[in-house]
């Protein structure tokens, strides 16, 4: 009997070659995406999984009341809530603190140097993080103050297949004002699917050793504290026992302590206000709801092809009825034909999959690999069948279901139910299509504002690098020196960088600060002299640290915003106690955007100062790019002797904060093209089949004297209708949606209609070409061949 | 007695009207016979036929099958009836297109549950009874009318129905073919095989026993 139905089925797919192709490309092409969204799905959601006691594994983030109404989120700590939270709370097994670089530090050896990545960690750190030690015991690499943990990959490049262990490594970070012989006790790797990359751990005794006593109190935030709570500890009665802790701590402090898993810190990082409001999760349901709707669009094809062309399948039911045949059985040969149709459709998309594996890794920067193991194998089967029943189900029951006799004697006619039921597929179909193409431009034309936008700042041919070990001491002197250079416009330095600035403080102290205002929280940043005009950032009204020389450490200058909450009303002049007492406000910057577009702009002060500086930037002239590198690479050899001049430009870095968007369009382009393929070949096989049927009643019409400009618009017609009609399904939810989507943005582009009339355009251009070739091809068919049949 | 219709009445609405396909048909027909159903076109011939054959119900009367009540039999069990019984012969053949000759002679033991040996024999038992043999790998469009036709008789055979009911089998035929169509026909009844066919023709039903006239639906 099987092999009897696969001998029809094959015999049927040779008869039929045009719907089986639109049906084998619409079902390999969905599954391959299927397949690839699961790929990354699945390697979105197995982040940092690899953690031993990932279930009890939390981190301790701070809710802040901003002064504005709303409250910040953080995920730095005091050094202080380790000690507490190791002595005071017995729901916590263990806990560790660490300190991340900002910027890479600069390790070397004799012969060797490089830049690495690198943080101080607490003793317990690797018994909290299962990261694999090849070398030393998770339990005394960092006790010694002078120890050092480091990766496979550098100890391969310092020691090559070597012994690391107990060899010394020079470790400095301007910065952060580490500078020392550090001493190899270990060894860790870091499994693909950890969200952190690192090269080294330093001793948190030694960020410790650097930090006066002064410094360390509840209000001095620097550190990530983790915590492994006892098994069974639950976890919403341990976040309200701990709410107040900070504030039972200190009466100032208004920080609430909260604490969330640490594996859900990558998919769902994001808070607004103090509730959490997604993060990557939203691009993993996203791209999950995607990918089945593009399954089901193929799905509708196989569906609507089957039942259209239900005549051509009618007498063989009719036929096997009349012989004896009962339903059931030809339901299962309807639905061995589509499941199997399904796992050819698999087995091609796999194929297919392999092959563009690696773009699509370059596409969504990942490094995916397709390995068949269990759980892949067991959710291939399942989502294959699962197509199969979808798509078979309902042709099956459709054509089944009707009399030997009355098929045989041809009289069936297309119920007005099952025209309703096509039509409402293809509806759907291009709903879906219109939708992702209006989403697909309007998250276009959002990164493009964001790219265009005026950010206060220049971000133009600004070279940015790091301030690594000879520019440590010497950055002075070395920006001096760069000024000279002929293609050199201006070079100044700053704390943090220019697109990710974290460093902020509150409690600061002015001349007439409400209670309210008491609360505000700056971003400062320790800036070159030159700053402004390196960036070319705009006074609003005072004077720029440049001509403050010498005693520009005691003069501030705010930004509008900050002038404007402070609520000071002839800020030149007045003195304020903000990273020091009696600062001096000398000028007022108009705003200009330090973070990503999803924040509005912050309170930010600006201080002369050379601690804590990290970046340097160098504006360059145009035209003249490349001799000007030439001679700051020079410049930069002579200082770093040995390490190579790593600069990026500010433009790049810029881009590189919109990263995950700009992947989101690029795979919602083409899932959106794909989804309109697949519609148009399903629209153009009903088309075919329609053309078909009416073959009898366009030759009457010919024959009548319709003429075949008439005829092509008359067949034409009941399809742009359907087209119409999605296009008002999709529009308005297409709207909501965007409207919801640019509203995480603090700065958006308005909604305009004709991003609307454009997809609205687009599908029903692309549906018209579909459909009206068939449509002429058919309205020219010599009348008397069709006619002569009967 | 193979099978009995008592008073069958079937009937369609249409447009608050009710339209009689059979009125009132009384009918016995013995194990042997060699009927032909004769009227002219809508006189409820082919209805009838397939009322008897069990492809169409009806709205009133009563209908023995070797002695079981057809009209209170389930779906089920009435399927199970003409399976057994029953063979079919169409004016267009419908043979399977997709079907090479020996399959679609094969397709029917395919839903009786036969084995894969059995079938085998009882397929070259046909092509041979028939003299199809040299064409059991051809598809049905590469036979002419008559052949299909034949392949159509050797399928409504192969699985030794009692009765085998044809609506206008030579209606698609020359008159040649048309006539060794009936020549195989007649031959079959010699066997012991019951026939009813619905024919157009005089010449046709006169290979038959007993001629059913209709005429709007009623026995004249």
């Amino acid at each position: 009997m099987l092999k009897h139905n696969l001998l029809l089925f094959l015999r049927n797919i040779k008869k039929h070659k045009s719907s089986f192709l639109i049906n084998l490309i619409g079902l390999s092409s969905a599954l391959a995406c299927v397949l690839l969204v699961y790929l990354w799905v699945s390697d979105e959601l197995n982040k940092d999984k690899f953690h031993e006691h990932e279930e009890r594994l939390y981190q301790v983030l701070r809710h802040v009341p901003d002064g504005q109404g709303s409250l910040a989120t953080y995920s730095s700590n005091s050094s202080l809530m380790l000690t507490a939270l190791q002595t005071e709370v017995p729901e916590v097994e263990m806990a560790t603190a660490v300190f991340e670089f900002d910027t890479g530090a600069m390790v070397k050896t004799d012969d060797k140097k490089m830049t690495a990545i690198g943080n101080m960690a607490s003793e317990d750190y690797f018994k909290l993080f299962s990261y694999p030690l090849l070398h030393g015991s998770m339990h005394t690499v960092l006790k010694d103050i002078n120890a050092v943990v480091i990766s496979k990959e550098m100890a391969h490049n310092f020691f090559g297949q070597g012994n690391p262990m107990g060899k010394t490594l020079t470790i400095k970070h301007g910065e952060e004002g580490v500078d020392g012989v550090f001493t190899v006790t270990g060894v860790f790797d870091i499994p693909v699917n950890s969200s952190k990359k690192f090269d080294f751990v330093l001793s948190y005794k030694k960020f410790l050793q650097r930090r006066n006593a002064n410094n360390i109190h509840w209000g001095s935030n620097s550190s990530r504290v983790y915590a492994l709570l006892n098994p069974g500890a639950s976890i919403n009665r341990f976040n309200s026992k701990m709410g107040d802790f900070i504030k039972n701590k200190n009466e100032f402090n208004l920080a609430t302590v909260f604490f969330t898993r640490y594996t859900d810190n990558y998919l769902k990082g994001n808070f607004e206000n103090g509730k959490q409001t997604g993060g990557r999760i939203n691009y993993v349901i996203l791209f999950s709801l995607v990918a089945i709707f593009v399954l089901a669009i193929a799905c509708i094809n196989f569906m609507n092809l089957s039942t259209a062309r239900a005549s051509r399948r009618l007498k063989e039911v009719g036929v096997k009825k009349a012989v004896g045949a009962n339903r059931k059985v030809l339901i299962f040969q309807f639905l061995t034909e589509s499941i199997v149709l399904s796992f050819f459709s698999l087995f091609c998309a796999v194929i297919f999959v392999m092959l563009i594996l690696q773009w699509f890794n370059g596409v969504t920067g990942k490094d995916l690999v397709f390995t068949v193991d269990d759980n892949m194998t067991m959710a291939l089967i399942a989502i294959t069948l699962l197509t199969g029943l979808a798509s078979g189900s309902y042709p099956a029951l459709y054509l089944t279901k009707f009399d030997a006799a009355k098929v045989l004697k041809g009289k069936i006619k297309t119920s007005f139910s099952e025209l309703l039921i096509r039509k409402g597929l293809v509806i759907f179909q291009f709903s879906i299509s219109i939708f992702l193409i209006v989403a697909v431009s309007v998250i276009y034309m959002q990164l493009d504002f964001i790219q265009s936008k005026n950010l206060g700042y220049n971000k133009d041919n600004v070279m940015i690098f790091e301030r690594q070990d000879g520019l440590v001491d010497n950055m002075e002197v070395f920006l001096e020196e760069a000024k000279q250079i002929p293609g050199v416009i201006n070079a100044s330095y700053m704390q943090g960088g220019m697109t990710s600035f974290n460093n902020s403080s509150s409690n600061h102290r002015w001349p007439g600060q409400t209670e309210e205002s008491k609360k505000l929280t700056f971003r400062h940043a320790h800036v070159g002299p030159e700053f402004i005009e390196t960036m070319g950032i705009e006074m609003k009204e005072g004077r720029s640290f440049i001509n403050e020389k010498p005693n520009n450490e005691s003069k501030i200058i705010l930004n509008e915003t900050a002038v404007k909450l402070m609520g000071l009303e002839n800020p030149i002049g007045t003195r304020i106690d903000m990273r020091g007492p009696n600062m001096e406000i000398i000028g007022i910057v108009k705003d200009f955007n330090i973070q990503s577009l999803y924040d509005e702009i912050t309170p930010m002060a600006l201080l002369c100062r050379t601690e804590w500086v990290g970046t340097l930037m160098v504006k360059i002239q145009s035209g003249e790019e490349k001799a000007t590198i030439e001679a700051l690479t020079n410049l930069h050899n002579k200082f770093n002797p040995g390490l190579a001049f790593n600069f990026k430009f500010l433009d790049e870095q810029y881009q590189q904060l919109y990263e995950s968007e700009q992947r989101v369009a690029v795979l919602s382009k083409y899932f959106a093209g794909l989804a309109i393929l697949i519609s148009c070949l399903g629209l153009f096989g009903l088309a075919a089949f329609t053309a078909e049927r009416r073959k009898k009643e366009i030759s009457i019409r010919k024959v009548l004297g319709q003429s075949i400009a008439q005829v092509t618009v008359m067949l034409s017609s009941e399809f742009v209708k359907l087209v119409l009609i999605s296009i008002l399904i999709a529009l308005p939810i297409a709207y909501l949606l965007a409207n919801n989507w640019l509203g995480q943005f603090a700065y958006r582009i308005p909604i305009k209609a004709w991003y609307f009339i454009s997809a609205g355009l687009l599908a029903l251009f692309v549906a018209v070409f579909t459909v009206g070739s068939q449509a002429i091809r058919a309205a020219n068919k010599n009348p008397v061949n069709a006619l002569r049949d009967e | 007695m193979l099978l009995q219709l008592n008073n069958i009445f079937k009937w369609v609405n249409s447009g608050g009207q009710r339209i009689f396909l059979l009125k009132d048909i009384n009918l016995n027909i013995e194990e042997g016979e060699f009927i032909s159903i004769m009227g002219p076109s809508g006189s409820g011939k082919s209805t009838l036929l397939n009322v008897i054959g069990m492809l169409d119900g009806f709205d009133e009367g009563e209908y023995q099958f070797l002695e079981e009540p057809v009209h209170t039999l389930k779906e089920k069990d009435r399927a199970k009836l003409y399976k057994e019984y029953i063979g079919f012969v169409f004016q267009s053949y419908h043979l399977l297109d997709e079907l090479t000759v020996k399959e679609n002679l094969e397709m029917p033991l395919l839903y009786k549950k036969f084995k894969g040996t059995e079938r085998k024999a009882m397929v070259a038992d046909m092509l041979d009874r028939f003299n199809i043999v040299g064409k059991k790998d051809l598809f049905p469009a590469q036979l002419s009318g008559g052949q299909q036709q034949l392949v159509g008789v050797a399928r409504a055979l192969i699985s030794n129905p009692k009765l085998i009911l044809a609506d206008e089998p030579t209606g698609n035929l020359n008159s040649k073919q048309g006539e060794e169509i009936m020549d195989m026909f007649k031959q079959l009844n010699d066997e012991g095989v019951t026939i009813i066919q619905v024919t157009h023709s005089e010449k046709n039903a006169e290979y038959g026993s007993r001629i059913i006239n209709l005429l709007d639906g009623r026995m004249i």
